[in-house]
């Protein structure tokens, strides 16, 4: 077994076949992944849409035969998001219900993980034999980390024994690495877009409601403590929130002199 | 400086020995912090949501409220513009900008004592909660390192707003925003009144109110007092 290794810093084109139009292939899938991993603040991100297509690109580019990500659910446990086929969904939902394999491994040591079958064996003796009845030997998982945050982890499996080799690992942890870094970056900013809109809305309808109480005090004259109160108990009674009652009433939607009629309040 | 530095070192500079201080605490430190260290007359900190709902959350040393205040009434300056594009606003010579884009502005300013005045917004994704307003009574740009440590404080600003709501101690949001100044809330009635007196909506209502006041050489707050206390009418 090896923990990140770099037996043959060779790649591409390592199996010996193929020239330089294969390289410059690979390179332009390469760049092409690159930048499908930066692009997480688009408006329209998905989380597993995004993960897909960091199990389809290290397939192609790593020459896994499937790949497969696990993301920390916020309770210390990892939750299966994304897999590049059936035949690895199936293994790591295997592998997270026995609590043994090497995503679990590389999520809870935040290193990368590499077992070839008969050292998998010995490391996950439930999982592997699952893992080579699925036809897979080759074991590979790569945390998705920045810094010390550990957030998941990239699941890579090979049908053949052959490890990968020390490029393939630093480029699989370079892209593992740029999701992680995607994946935070849209979480913070899709958390503060919320906790922002939240403070606007409260920021608003604190004028809404005074305005409304103006509007009301004038149209039904009366004190604007007055028109509170009748604001609140049309909303109370209506079952809706104050600050949108505000804002029909500041915009005509529900005239003024309806919050007098309801429920027996005469002035 | 590298960023994770400075944030470093000015949350230490605010928080001191107590860093379990609530978002009020944090965010009135903060404008003293910007005082003190960038050589300032005066910071504040200011919520805003639409145009016409600024609340000075903190403030510190002079002329900083006045400033947000002239503002509001003239419903034109630089923490408008700053807040509505989310764009830092840098304004080392207001009397320079007497005639260009905020006459009403810069004139109300020079006379209230204040010669510049840096406006940064506190952003969030394409949008914004408010701005952090540094004024000085003398011309003069900010230092490199002084714009860095005012926009590193407008994000912690930003940050300590936000995240309040989870903070385990402390005030939450809505105690925070009712401790955020209630001297616009006469206006807000009073432009609900005038709405009702004119049948108009209540953005036509508000510019009455200030075309008002500003016509009559009062403060929006004076006349929308009059408004309210049924003193002053709109439909006569």
């Amino acid at each position: 077994m090896t923990e990140t290794g770099a037996e043959r810093p060779v790649w591409p084109g390592d199996s010996g076949q193929g020239g330089r139009g294969d390289d410059v292939a690979r390179e332009a899938v390469l760049a092409r992944a690159f930048v499908r991993l930066a692009d997480t603040l688009a408006s329209d991100f998905d989380v597993v849409d995004f993960l897909h297509g960091l199990s389809a690109d290290s397939v192609e580019i790593l020459r896994a035969a499937a790949a497969g990500v696990m993301l920390a659910d916020g309770r210390g446990g990892l939750r299966l998001i994304a897999s590049s086929d059936e035949r690895m969904r199936l293994l790591e939902l295997f592998e997270l219900q026995g609590a043994q394999g090497p995503c679990l491994d590389a999520y809870s040591s935040g290193r990368t993980v590499q077992a070839n079958a008969a050292d998998s064996r010995a490391r996950w003796p439930v999982f592997a034999p699952q893992a080579c009845d699925a036809g897979f030997q080759l074991m590979c998982a790569v945390p998705l980390r920045v810094r010390t945050d550990v957030i998941g982890a990239l699941n890579l499996f090979r049908g053949s024994d052959e490890p990968f080799t020390g490029t393939e690992l630093a480029i699989a942890q370079a892209m593992a690495e740029m999701a992680a870094i995607g994946l935070i970056q849209e979480r913070a900013a899709r958390e503060r877009n919320l906790l922002a809109s939240q403070l606007q809305a409260a920021l608003n309808s604190r004028v809404i409601i005074e305005q409304a109480k103006g509007m009301i005090s004038e149209y039904l004259t009366m004190t604007v403590d007055d028109a509170f109160e009748l604001l609140r108990n049309y909303a109370h009674y209506h079952n809706r929130r104050l600050s949108e009652v505000a804002s029909d009433v500041v915009d005509r939607r529900i005239p003024s002199a309806a919050l007098a009629r309801r429920h027996g309040q005469h002035f | 400086m590298r960023e994770d530095g400075r944030r470093t070192r000015i949350m230490a500079a605010v928080t001191g020995e107590d860093a379990t201080a609530g978002a009020d605490e944090l965010v009135q430190r903060l404008c003293r912090f910007a005082v003190d260290e960038m050589a300032l007359s005066g910071c504040a900190l200011v919520l805003m949501s639409g145009v016409e709902s600024a609340s000075v959350l903190a403030v510190a040393g002079r002329h900083a409220r006045t400033v947000t205040g002239l503002q509001m009434e003239l419903g034109e300056g630089p923490c408008l513009h700053a807040h509505a594009y989310g764009i830092p606003v840098l304004l080392p010579d207001l009397s320079a900008e007497s005639a260009s884009r905020w006459p009403a502005f810069a004139a109300a300013a020079l006379a209230a004592g204040v010669h510049a005045e840096f406006s940064l917004p506190l952003t969030v994704g394409s949008g914004g909660i408010g701005t952090l307003d540094l004024c000085r009574d003398r011309t003069g740009m900010l230092s490199d390192e002084h714009m860095a440590d005012a926009l590193m404080a407008a994000d912690i600003a930003r940050d300590a707003v936000l995240y309040q709501q989870y903070a385990p101690s402390g005030p939450g949001l809505p105690e925070l925003l009712a401790a955020a100044g209630t001297d616009r809330i006469v206006i807000h009635q009073a432009t609900g009144m005038i709405a009702a007196q004119l049948d108009d909506t209540i953005a036509n209502a508000l510019a009455r109110l200030r075309a008002a006041a500003f016509a009559g050489g009062r403060s929006m707050y004076d006349l929308a007092q009059d408004v309210v206390e049924r003193r002053v009418r709109f439909d006569d």
